[in-house]
């Protein structure tokens, strides 16, 4: 009856009817939010680099109250992005709710954590590709020539616009998933002398020094799933699609992460897990694996581990030339930035800066001699995460604000119940990645590069701040558009036409005032 | 009619028969100017974000009346955005279409890996390229322009089709000033559809997947 219904009112409106035929559902948003989340760079990268690093061992429970975290914080995300001209950076989301100085602030730290969390993979890309090109070519390359190949690769995609495919990008998904569920009943059916330990996920694991560390970490897992809501406008109903998406989201990364950093746990002893993971470092869940699971499984895991790398680089560096995009179309940037390549439709300014800056990084590690797993792939990602985490919290703060002004037609529980938990929670995990950033780095407590990596975010709060007085006094039309994205030249299309309109509105009524004198 | 003129500039026909600007460009550019077409025969207004019909009487081009009769038959879809992504789901087949009936192009169809890519090739050099010298002669002098060819100027600058159109990169400061300006004193409803359909392209690259 409903579906004859629908028919109908389809036949009768086919303007709706033609677009709705090409409108996504909610395991289609899901699919692209956890391609972009890289489970398997997260999970034979960042986890087990995580435990050698941190020297902690909480990380399983830390994934589980992340996920919760952000599970009640999505609740007003969700909801507020409804309300959103351009959906899918949290900017914008400050711009509405604290001010647009707030606004360019945290689309400054944004562009400082995007960035960053791209070129960090292309430390990690070298260490992926490592057994494979040994045991293949036996040949073993330096990691930043790999690393090399991988940009120039990317730096072309992202000019070229050829997004990994995505049939192909789901296909890869779910193979790494499924590898990684395997490795986990591998580990948890061969538990070490200690059995199942519930000790990493007991939530005591988080009381000990350095939690904030693992805080971070579990977050940096996380990120991605912020996007679900850029696909508001394309979906099938955007009430329901984009929280259904947005939650299952959330909560697949937190069970995926959670269980497979505990079953690693499981397989070493909770004792032994940072000694296994400093000496096998990114081999750690291979090594692992391999005994249990034989040398054919284990080699498909690892092209699966460079394919995913690899994957993700595409995707970060696509997220964040299309953040240089929305912010050129804003002018908060040069206009340049807000054009594209005409025959890919790329954005191309955005694309290339981000490419020089991972060549220079690149060049720059090389030259240096640094490490690319410790010191460019988990330093970046930490540094990166921990940009993340300060824009969701500041996300939180302003989602509050936002309908604490108007509500928006939305229940209380979207406006209050659940933001105000969220942004309390979010304010003690910021403060501990703070005060804990040390044990995060691996150095010790009050080095000064601790102390240094956080202030780089804080420079670029206040210089984002500072660019926003600049535009408010020099060009107002763009300070008026600021956050509005791609929408950004309607609005200020319509501030000049309003302020045409009061100027000869004005003119007129002085017109009019004089003749009323003469007259008089 | 405006939307040949924004095919011809979007499309090397004098060439390799193939497109000069990206897909989703195209068909957002070319839905703009059917929507162009009809505010310039006086048959839709656009005002900021709203598109409203003041007269539906044929304009007698079976392309232009066929978005008239939809535009009159949803009277309730008021929004911009939403004629532009409708229309851009068949705005490449329907003025590609007219252009063979008219006998300017000539289709040949190609099937690469199973995609079968159409490419347009023009009869008649001249009248092909004479959109695109058109518009690059009055941007680079600055010239006068009628509101056809100002809103061709305006939707070529939203889909970032210029630098196509200006080969010299020096004529290309010059031109984006003259275009701003341009923007400034044309007509409103022309004015408002030109932004819509950049928002639009905007929106494209933000929310681009595969």
């Amino acid at each position: 009856m409903t579906r004859s219904t629908t028919r109908t009112g389809a036949g009768r409106d086919p303007v709706a009817g033609a677009l709705a035929a090409n409108r996504l559902g909610a395991p289609s948003v899901v699919y692209f939010v956890l391609s972009a989340a890289a489970p398997l760079t997260v999970v034979a990268g960042v986890i087990t680099t995580g435990y050698a690093v941190t020297g902690i061992t909480g990380l399983p429970i830390a994934f589980v109250v992340v996920g919760v975290v952000l599970s009640v914080f999505a609740v007003g995300y969700v909801a507020m992005a409804r309300h959103m001209a351009n959906a899918g950076a949290f900017y914008t989301y400050v711009t509405r709710g604290l001010g647009r100085p707030a606004g360019i602030a945290a689309a400054w730290m944004a562009l400082v954590a995007y960035n960053t969390l791209q070129v960090a993979l292309y430390g990690a890309f070298g260490v992926a590709t490592a057994p494979l090109l040994e045991g293949w070519l036996g040949i073993t390359p330096a990691w930043w020539a790999v690393s090399l190949v991988a940009w120039a690769l990317v730096a072309l995609l992202g000019m070229m616009r050829v997004d990994v495919n995505g049939r192909l990008l789901a296909v890869l998904l779910t193979a790494e998933v499924a590898v990684i569920l395997l490795f986990d009943v591998a580990d948890l059916i061969n538990p070490a002398a200690s059995g199942y330990s519930l000790e990493t996920l007991s939530p005591a694991a988080l009381f000990v020094p350095g939690v904030g560390a693992l805080l971070v970490l579990a977050t940096l897992g996380f990120v991605g799933f912020e996007s679900s809501v850029v696909f508001s406008e394309e979906s099938r109903q955007p009430r329901r699609t984009v929280p259904l998406a947005t939650y299952s989201s959330v909560a697949i990364i937190a069970f995926v992460y959670a269980l497979s950093s505990w079953a690693m746990t499981v397989a070493t002893g909770p004792g032994q897990i940072v000694a296994t993971a400093r000496r096998d470092q990114a081999e750690t869940i291979f090594l692992l694996a391999q005994a249990h699971l034989g040398p054919v499984v284990v080699d498909i895991a690892r092209v699966l581990f460079a394919t995913s790398v690899f994957a993700a680089m595409i995707s970060f560096h696509n997220t964040t030339s299309r953040y240089f995009f929305a912010l050129g179309r804003e002018r908060v940037l040069p206009a340049v930035f807000g054009r594209t390549h005409t025959r890919s439709g790329a954005p191309k300014a955005g694309s290339i800066a981000q490419s020089t800056l991972g060549l220079a990084t690149i060049v720059l590690y090389a030259l240096l001699g640094l490490d690319p797993l410790v010191q460019l792939f988990f330093y970046g990602g930490a540094f990166g995460g921990l940009g993340v985490l300060l824009l969701i919290f500041v996300t939180a703060i302003a989602i509050i604000v936002f309908f604490a002004r108007e509500p928006h037609g939305e229940t209380l529980s979207r406006r209050l119940v659940a933001p105000v938990p969220a942004a309390i929670a979010l304010a003690v995990m910021v403060w501990l990645a703070l005060d804990n950033f040390w044990a995060l780095l691996g150095v010790p407590q009050g080095d000064a590069l601790a102390r240094v990596l956080p202030a780089v975010y804080g420079v670029a709060a206040l210089l984002g701040a500072g660019w926003a007085l600049v535009l408010r006094a020099r060009q107002p039309a763009v300070y008026a558009a600021v956050g509005m994205g791609a929408k950004a030249a309607t609005a200020q299309n319509a501030a000049q036409t309003t302020a045409q309109t009061t100027a000869q509105t004005t003119a007129q009524n002085a017109a009019h005032d004089d003749t009323a004198q003469g007259t008089a | 009619m405006l939307a040949d003129d924004f095919f011809l500039v979007s499309w090397d026909t004098t060439g390799t028969g193939k497109p000069r600007l990206h897909v989703r460009g195209l068909a957002l550019g070319l839905a703009g100017a059917l929507i162009g077409e009809l505010v310039l025969h006086q048959r839709v207004i656009v005002r900021g974000v709203r598109l409203d019909l003041v007269d539906g009487h044929a304009v007698r081009e079976s392309v232009a009346d066929k978005v008239l009769a939809d535009l009159r038959n949803s009277p309730h879809h008021t929004d911009v955005r939403t004629w532009l992504a409708y229309l851009a789901q068949r705005s490449v087949a329907e003025v590609s279409g007219r252009l063979v009936n008219s006998g300017l192009l000539e289709p040949e169809n190609r099937k690469i890996f199973r995609r079968s890519r159409s490419r347009f090739f023009a009869t008649d050099f001249g009248r092909a390229m004479w959109p695109v010298t058109r518009l690059r002669l009055a941007l680079t002098r600055c010239g006068p322009l009628a509101p056809q060819d100002m809103a061709l100027a305006t939707l070529v600058d939203a889909c970032d089709l210029t630098d196509a159109v200006l080969d010299d990169p020096g004529n290309r400061r010059a031109a984006r000033d003259y275009l701003t300006t341009l923007l400034a004193t044309m007509p409103q409803p022309l004015r408002d559809l030109s932004h819509q359909v950049y928002a639009a392209a905007g929106d494209a690259v933000l929310t681009y997947r595969t």
